[in-house]
């Protein structure tokens, strides 16, 4: 026994040691790092006096030069979602990222080059420091500012709690293993298990959270506009030469390219699988394993090998955890290979075959004991079952884990499909249930064949029963079930259950004999999912191009810095920098994130985490964990830059648009400055409260802001700029109509596709085309059916200056 | 206050600073849908519904290759001549909150549109 405990608690303390930061330098590196953020914070406070303060705080008194207006527009760009969602993507679907970010070969050019100039002398023309400032004064029109206003914090808000949700979690794998910070998560639980609130939630999530909020809002919050570029400077140059150190670290570690490139045309999407798992000796304590791999033997006899999402969580006097959600790798090189190297942070296989020698005695020495022959035959039978079912781990404290497969879900596509990573449209993955109860089915008859039916007579599973008597698992989400048992010489028998979420339904199913009777595999009432049409279809191929080049346009914090710069030239120079910048991020991702699967293979359900998690296998194999620290604070200063973007942003549109321009015209400085330092304050605290119980999808989130802004804004602003017949009435139609339509195929998307985030693709097109569509037939038809503008703005904004 | 006419082209000299704005903004997005031709199609015709393996240029599928990367090269020396040759170097004004000081913090064009429009 002991010796099974060391070697599976040597594997299990690799395992959590990779899949944290681990390292006090680690630490030392990210203090280093906050500590000048703080630095460039309080000079750029100093920097304030003597200026105008909201020309300053919030638009840094229009005088970037190349490097400050490059770094900062594409470390905003570069959001959390550039170095966490991305990377995600990536890991989950392959090569045909490289298509899916395809327009990024023109996104510096268009982002800053189709506005930038214009926008920049409107913005001195009219003394605007916001983008509803703008709007507000080429039409002189509050109205119109207002709403503007209302749909920048609609949507920030939106992305700053996904933004600080990112945050946090990059901080929690950057400092995991750290004592202090272990510590200060254990002082942390003692607290939130007297709140009833916060008893579901990670500790140690909250206080990253906590610290992260912290740090962003004050610096922000101090330091205004100036600190913000300046960080966004120092954040992209991090961001930049984190890329660039692991890429060449990454290629070494798979074996080269070709290696890389031939292991990824043999693979095949994994399984994503609910699992059961059944404890011998429950503990008096919680305990927990980080991301544990186990085996089971198949049907077939060959190993099955799963990855467990994230933590095994298992609380005091627990013998039964359901619904954990695992992974299960299909590719046989893979398994094999993980199987046989003990150093891959898995199961050491010699232990297994340990407990399967015993186990085997074991079973015998009883079957040995057993009287007459049917009771022989009847264990048999359930041993059989018992060895499709278990053995992974086993410890001193818990005894046999026994780990039983409830549910695995094969890709909506590319299933079993080899080199489906390397080619489009690209794998795409199934849903696991989202609130899973269980049924358990008893079939009177061993190899019946049993299929789990939802209401609306899709079949979703189909399994079978090995032995007479033998309970099936299956997990499925709370709803109303019809259970059909065939088997060929008996009649069918059909039952119907309904699942509540969390609970166990019994059902028992006894199977007739009727000789000559075969059962083909078709029912008329059966249907199956309609076939998946991959994750870049060509509409959406398509689609892309328009939402990063042409949105990235259309983006107001994007508009904002290029209000900010202090002549064309700074522009154009700007340009050539951030399309070099973005040369050397964005691909290099796309190979370092393939790569990532040859590496890490098993992390579809945690995805969001590959980036620091890669961070730090990759500064392990290197030898040098320090590095994990740089490398981590890479996607870090993704968020951070664009976290503290947003918040000004919002605060500005709450002080200058709102308070200044509507409530107290005349408001002195002193308010002013005292107003701004309190929304941007307070903005902050509130995202970071939203953030305690943060949505699950990220990118989607991201991907929703971003999107919806580009079609509200961009129509309006490319009208407001360029063509001098464009009016109030027509660009206030354009941004709500631009706005509705996006938000429209979004709601339809729950209808069509059962989820807000997995919006209605009308003749297959993301929903930022029929956005931008409409809000560009809006303004330009409703600006023609209504009076044209007054001739004094006009000469004001379109006229030779004397 | 007068509305614009119909042909206002004709009425109000333009500012040139507008006139160059809006000629680089269809250059650009001319180079947009060009990445477009060529970036989708490209692509799509060799990298969905193929059979068999995938061939690679330096490890990299060659449709990725030939379909993004080599236009990404393209595109920054297309960047790097329109920036530096062909965009215009204008003068584009002076904002009044620029000279910095003032005892409170309402804009130019505020004081010139009586802010509460």
């Amino acid at each position: 026994m002991s010796q099974f405990s060391s070697s599976i608690e040597s594997v299990l303390s690799s395992a959590t040691l990779a899949a944290s930061g681990g390292s006090n330098a680690a630490l030392v590196v990210f203090l280093g790092y906050t500590l000048a953020v703080f630095g460039l914070a309080a000079l750029s406070n100093r920097l304030m006096a003597g200026k105008n303060f909201l020309s300053e705080y919030f638009l840094g008194s229009r005088s970037l030069g190349v490097w400050a207006l490059a770094l900062t527009f594409a470390a905003t760009s570069a959001s959390g979602g550039s170095f966490t969602g991305f990377p995600s993507k990536i890991y989950t679907h392959g090569w045909i990222l490289g298509l899916w970010i395809g327009s990024y070969v023109v996104v510096p050019i268009c982002a800053m080059g189709l506005l930038g100039k214009r926008i920049n002398q409107v913005a001195r023309l009219s003394g605007a420091i916001t983008v509803p400032d703008v709007l507000r004064d080429r039409f002189g029109s509050a109205k119109f500012g207002l709403i503007a206003v209302s749909l920048i914090v609609f949507f920030m808000a939106f992305n700053l709690v996904a933004q600080f949700k990112a945050g946090s979690e990059i901080l929690d794998t950057l400092l995991g293993g750290v004592w202090v910070y272990d510590a200060s998560v254990s002082w942390v639980a003692g607290i939130t298990n007297n709140i009833s609130a916060l008893q579901d939630v990670d500790p140690a999530y909250l206080l990253c959270l906590m610290m992260f909020g912290l740090a962003v809002v004050l610096y922000t919050t101090y330091g205004g506009f100036h600190a913000v570029v300046w960080t966004d400077v120092m954040q992209g140059v991090v961001m930049v030469f984190g890329v660039i150190i692991m890429l060449p670290i990454a290629i070494w570690a798979v074996g080269g390219m070709d290696t890389a490139a031939k292991k990824i045309a043999n693979m095949t999407p994994p399984n994503l699988c609910l699992v059961q798992v059944e404890l011998e000796n429950p503990t008096a304590d919680n305990i927990a394993f980080s991301s544990p791999w186990f085996s089971l033997k198949g049907d077939d006899g060959k190993d099955r090998l799963f990855r467990i999402n994230k933590t095994l969580a298992i609380p005091a006097k627990t013998s039964v955890v359901e619904h954990v959600k695992a992974v299960e790798i299909t590719t046989p090189a893979e398994i094999d290979e993980q199987m046989r190297d003990p150093g891959q942070r898995l199961m050491d296989p010699d232990v297994v075959a340990d407990f399967n020698t015993r186990m085997t005695e074991f079973v015998e020495s009883q079957i040995a004991a057993a009287g007459d022959e049917t009771t022989k035959a009847a264990l048999r039978s359930k041993v059989t079952a018992l060895q499709r079912n278990s053995t992974a781990l086993m410890t001193p404290e818990l005894g046999l884990v026994n780990f039983r497969v409830t549910l695995a879900l094969g890709y909506a596509y590319g299933a079993g499909e080899k080199g489906v990573y390397a080619k489009g449209p690209g794998p795409s993955p199934t849903r696991l249930p989202s609130n899973p109860g269980t049924l358990r089915i008893a079939s009177s008859e061993p190899d019946a064949e049993i299929r789990v039916l939802n209401s609306d007579g899709k079949r979703i599973v189909i399994t079978k029963a090995i032995a007479a008597g033998e309970d099936v698992f299956v997990a499925v989400d709370e709803g109303d079930y019809k259970i059909r048992v065939v088997k060929d010489g008996f009649s069918v028998a059909e039952k119907n259950a309904t699942v509540t979420a969390r609970e166990t339904s019994n059902v028992t199913l006894e199977l007739s004999p009727a000789s000559g009777t075969t059962h083909q595999a078709k029912f008329d009432d059966e249907s199956i999912q309609k076939p998946s049409s991959g994750f870049l279809p060509f509409g959406i191929a398509i689609s892309f191009f328009f939402m990063w080049a042409i949105s990235g346009a259309g983006q107001p914090h994007s508009m904002v810095r290029l209000m900010a710069f202090k002549d064309s030239l700074t522009l154009s120079r700007s340009m050539v920098t951030v399309a070099f910048y973005f040369s050397a991020i964005y691909f290099p991702l796309v190979i370092i994130f393939c790569l990532a699967r040859v590496l890490l293979p098993g992390m579809e359900l945690e995805s969001d985490r590959i980036m620091p998690q890669m961070a730090v296998t990759l500064t392990h194999m290197a030898g040098h964990p320090w590095l994990a620290g740089l490398l981590i604070a890479a996607p870090f200063a993704a968020v951070m830059s664009t976290v503290d973007s947003f918040l000004l942003l919002i605060s500005s549109a709450l002080v200058r648009d709102i308070y200044q321009r509507n409530i107290d015209p005349d408001v002195s400085e002193k308010t002013v400055k005292r107003l701004s330092f309190l929304f941007t304050f307070l903005v902050g605290a509130g995202a970071a409260f939203g953030a305690i119980n943060p949505p699950q999808f990220l990118q989607d989130i991201i991907v929703y802001t971003g999107s919806g802004l580009a079609a509200a804004f961009l129509g309006p602003m490319v009208f407001a700029l360029f063509w001098p017949r464009a009016n109030e009435q027509g660009c206030i139609a354009g941004m709500l109509a631009g706005f509705g339509a996006h938000l429209g195929m979004y709601v339809a998307g729950i209808f069509t596709n059962g989820s807000f985030f997995k919006p209605h693709q009308f003749l297959s097109m993301n929903p930022i085309i029929i956005g931008l569509l409409v809000s560009f037939s809006a303004c330009y038809f409703v600006a023609k059916i209504t009076p044209p503008p007054a001739m004094d703005l006009v000469r004001k904004y379109f006229g030779k200056r004397a | 206050m007068s509305s614009i006419p119909s042909d206002a082209e004709q009425v109000i000299e333009f500012d040139p600073v507008f006139l160059h704005a809006r000629r680089e903004a269809i250059v650009i997005f001319l180079a947009w849908a060009a990445a477009l031709f060529w970036a989708v199609p490209y692509c799509y015709l060799t990298a969905y519904g193929i059979e068999g393996e995938v061939p690679t240029v330096w490890g990299i599928p060659s449709w990725l290759f030939w379909g993004i990367a080599v236009p990404w090269v393209l595109a920054d020396l297309f960047t790097v001549w329109f920036c530096l040759c062909y965009m215009k170097n204008d003068e584009l004004g002076h904002a009044d909150d620029e000279d910095g000081h003032g005892d409170h913090a309402v804009s130019a064009a505020d004081k010139a549109e009586g802010v509460a429009s």
